[in-house]
């Protein structure tokens, strides 16, 4: 997809989002995190929008991605961190002694920053998740993967040479196998961390037109430090600022007419 | 000059120089091994020299020039006050005869040269005292003795064969046929204890047992009759003759002899052959004569053995213990001293854990076992003494440090994103390990497991404490079931070295097989290691794109 579909598509959904029309997907309510006894986030409140594309931007160090990386509390790996506040996924409660965390990641799936493809086949990368479950019917297997792989619109590519190593593709290529590794155990969230850091434009375009397709089935969060793919991908835009969330509307809002100043020092570049 | 040492190239060619030396001394290191082993294996000339004593009497000294080296002794005549004269070592054999095997002659002694090469003359190897040197006199069959020099050597090489193969079908019986009797006897034996302490033996019982008895002692005398019918049959092989050095005649019987050949008239591809087929009973053959002679298979299959199943101890305890200490272990000062000790364990001499292997691993554990389920045939042991299992358990300690160290390593160089990309997956932290982790650490593991197996397979010193003897009856593998047995004691090629070498009555006899032999406990210790780097380098390969 070219510069102009994309626009296009923009086009097609531009209209007046509201985040009280919406339905709830994930709601934060007075988010706490410390690091030790450094605070990294406060005060949080936010309500993630369902099948919708929300943008969490902000210069280095604001806390997005400990924020993303709350969702499905990949922070519970780090010893040292402490979070207070009140996380719900389709009203249940995220943090609740009786959540188990494997299940809700197969629930919250995430993509990182960079490529992590497993030093497995291509087919045993997207099968990956479905095997933890239990499923090794040869058949399923085959249809999800097919399935997967054409969602992340790697399929075309690929189809030849499912069972070479996924080391063996390129950045771009291992991103989108990334992708449909994770949306493969069909997830109700998308966490991606900027996914499209490590990549070059042509790769990174691709990604983009995939968030686009991909809303339609999964809630979506991204992480992004680049302003115009937040403009170009989502509906929705939070803006962090020193671990508090400075502004968060819809998108057109957002850019076009900042309520804080602050959110508007940062867009117009003048600091960040 | 200057200018050369401003860029710092002394420094450059100083730790070359030292690469160079370490290269040197490890191929030179190999080079004489392998000279001196794979010399032993070449069939030498046997010299024929005439030796004048200083009381006018003359002696003929046949035999295979060894060694020889320079003696200095005082003469106003010569220009230094001194003159050098050669001695020879002649391995002149015939030990039954002279009592020993070697024998210094120096060079002046000697009249005419020592250049002379009998083409008759033959060396007999027998399978005990040694071999003999001499000229076929006569061979003797049945009573009828043949003299031609041509029809005899024909005829003792026909002998030699039948005896031989009769030799060999008696090993089958005796070792093969008659030990897996005894083991069924012995079995019963034990099974007829077990039932006597258990209370339960009667008189149908006994009925059991016995008719079970009989029917392998009729198996075993039926086996028993055929091997003394085969050595009966030895005994008609007939005898040959030998003028041997000294003016003496020796009578070998045929049964006797190993084989036997004539140095002095071997073409070079005769020589060649010889020299396989020496290195194939070196290699195939069981020792003989308190191991000085014959060959060393048995220690060769309880080397491999004992090191294989320290790698399947090893392997899963060092792993197991480097994933808790990396993957689950709290950071704090508990796991940093277990750490320590680890890394220091490695450090402790190995005949400590020789000790602590006697002490715990046979004393307490081989008894406690010995009590619960060997009850019946206490007093005589089964793991109270020992044998294979404890010394593959001693050794296993003593490397398990290597492979907790380098499986942590390559723990630790494992991205943390393949960990979290599994975990983002819904797996929990035990599949990660098992699914992504460990297969990835394989190629670390393997290193660590090399490192092991070059420790555990050159080490000596515990090995005697634990199951390592200078001869052992049975060998640790075998086809009776259970096929390894773990109870048993066992040879090791290290072990053998030190024996054979230190600890034999003819020193210097056995000296060429102590070089033979570490060639061949260092090319066994190369090939184990092979093998694992072959594996590793396999898995390498898998994961080689990771590493950029």
């Amino acid at each position: 997809m070219s510069e102009q579909n994309i626009s296009v598509a923009l086009d097609r959904d531009h209209r007046s989002l509201s985040l009280a029309d919406e339905k709830v997907a994930m709601e934060v309510k007075d988010w706490n995190l410390y690091y030790g006894t450094k605070q990294a986030l406060k005060d949080i409140n936010m309500v993630v929008p369902e099948h919708r594309v929300t943008a969490f931007i902000g210069p280095s160090g604001c806390g997005k991605s400990t924020l993303l990386r709350c969702f499905n509390r990949m922070n519970d790996l780090i010893d040292i961190v402490n979070v207070e506040g009140e996380m719900t996924l389709h009203g249940d409660d995220v943090y609740a002694k009786e959540m188990n965390v494997a299940s809700l990641r197969r629930r919250v799936g995430m993509v990182f920053q960079k490529p992590n493809p497993f030093p497995k086949t291509i087919y045993e990368n997207v099968a990956y998740g479905l095997r933890l479950q239990g499923i090794n019917d040869k058949s399923v297997l085959d249809e999800t993967v097919e399935w997967a792989l054409k969602g992340a619109g790697l399929w075309e590519e690929v189809k030849d040479r499912l069972n070479e190593n996924a080391l063996g593709m390129s950045g771009g290529q291992q991103q989108r196998l990334c992708i449909a590794r994770a949306i493969a155990i069909k997830p109700e969230v998308l966490l991606l961390d900027e996914p499209t850091s490590a990549l070059d434009p042509i790769s990174t375009l691709a990604i983009e037109e995939l968030i686009f397709e991909l809303k339609k089935e999964f809630t979506i969060l991204i992480v992004t430090h680049n302003m115009q793919q937040a403009a170009r991908v989502s509906d929705y835009t939070a803006f962090m600022y020193m671990g508090e969330l400075i502004e968060y509307t819809d998108t057109d809002s957002l850019f076009t007419n900042p309520k804080m100043k602050r959110t508007e020092d940062y867009i117009t570049g003048r600091y960040g | 000059m200057r200018e050369w040492f401003k860029k710092g190239e002394h420094w450059i060619w100083f730790s070359a120089s030292t690469v160079s030396i370490s290269v040197v001394l490890v191929f030179g290191l190999l080079a004489m091994i392998s000279y001196k082993g794979l010399i032993h294996f070449w069939p030498h000339d046997v010299y024929h020299v005439e030796v004048q004593h200083e009381n006018g009497d003359r002696e003929v000294v046949i035999g295979e020039l060894h060694d020889s080296k320079v003696k200095e002794i005082d003469d106003v005549a010569a220009p230094h006050g001194k003159r050098e004269i050669p001695q020879y070592l002649f391995k002149v054999g015939n030990r039954d005869v002279y009592g020993i095997d070697f024998r210094w002659v120096s060079s002046a002694d000697i009249v005419g040269g020592i250049d002379t090469l009998e083409k008759d003359i033959v060396v007999v190897e027998r399978y005990e005292y040694g071999n003999v040197y001499g000229h076929i006199k006569s061979v003797t069959i049945d009573g009828k003795t043949v003299s031609d020099p041509q029809e005899s050597l024909a005829l003792l090489s026909k002998q030699v064969k039948k005896g031989t193969e009769l030799h060999s079908e008696i090993k089958y019986i005796e070792k093969i046929e008659i030990g897996a009797i005894n083991y069924k006897i012995e079995g019963l034996r034990l099974e007829e204890k077990k039932l006597r302490a258990n209370g339960d033996f009667n008189d149908e019982e006994a009925a059991r047992l016995n008719a079970e008895r009989a029917e392998y002692q009729k198996d075993f005398d039926k086996h028993h009759q055929a091997a003394q019918d085969l050595y009966k049959q030895t005994d008609t092989l007939g005898s040959v003759e030998l003028a041997i050095a000294g003016n003496k005649t020796l009578t070998v019987p045929v049964k006797k002899i190993v084989h036997f050949w004539q140095p002095n008239n071997f073409s070079l591809m005769e020589r060649v052959g010889f020299f396989f087929n020496s290195v194939g009973n070196f290699l195939l053959d069981d020792p003989r004569e308190a191991n000085t002679e014959g060959g060393v298979f048995p220690a060769i299959i309880g080397t491999v053995t004992m090191v294989m199943l320290m790698a399947v101890f090893v392997t899963p305890m060092g792993v197991i213990a480097a994933i808790y200490m990396s993957e689950y272990a709290k950071e704090g000062i508990v796991l940093r001293m277990v750490r320590i000790s680890i890394n220091n364990l490695a450090g402790v001499p190995s005949i400590v854990f020789g000790i602590f292997g006697l002490g715990f691993f046979v004393y307490i554990m081989g008894s406690s076992i010995d009590e619960l389920f060997y009850s019946y045939a206490l007093p005589s042991p089964t793991f109270g003494s020992p044998g294979l299992l404890w010394a593959s358990l001693t050794m296993a300690l003593l490397t398990l440090p290597v492979v907790i160290v380098s499986t942590q390593e390559g723990l630790s160089r494992i991205p943390r994103a393949l960990r979290e990309g599994g975990l983002a997956l819904g797996a929990t932290k035990s599949e990660t390990i098992m699914r992504i982790i460990l297969p990835m650490t394989m190629p670390a593991i393997m290193t660590g497991l090399i490192l092991a197996i070059a420790r555990a397979a050159g080490e000596v010193a515990p090995l005697m404490l634990v199951g390592v003897v200078k001869l052992a009856p049975e060998l640790p593998l075998d086809m009776v079931a259970p096929f390894v047995h773990l109870d048993r004691k066992f040879m090791h090629l290290g072990f053998h070295i030190y024996d054979v070498g230190f600890q034999s009555p003819n020193v210097e006899a056995s000296q060429p097989l102590v070089y033979a032999t570490s060639l061949l406990l260092v090319l066994i210790i190369l090939g184990l290691n092979l093998g694992a780097i072959m594996i590793r380098n396999k898995l390498r390969e898998k994961y080689k794109s990771l590493d950029n």
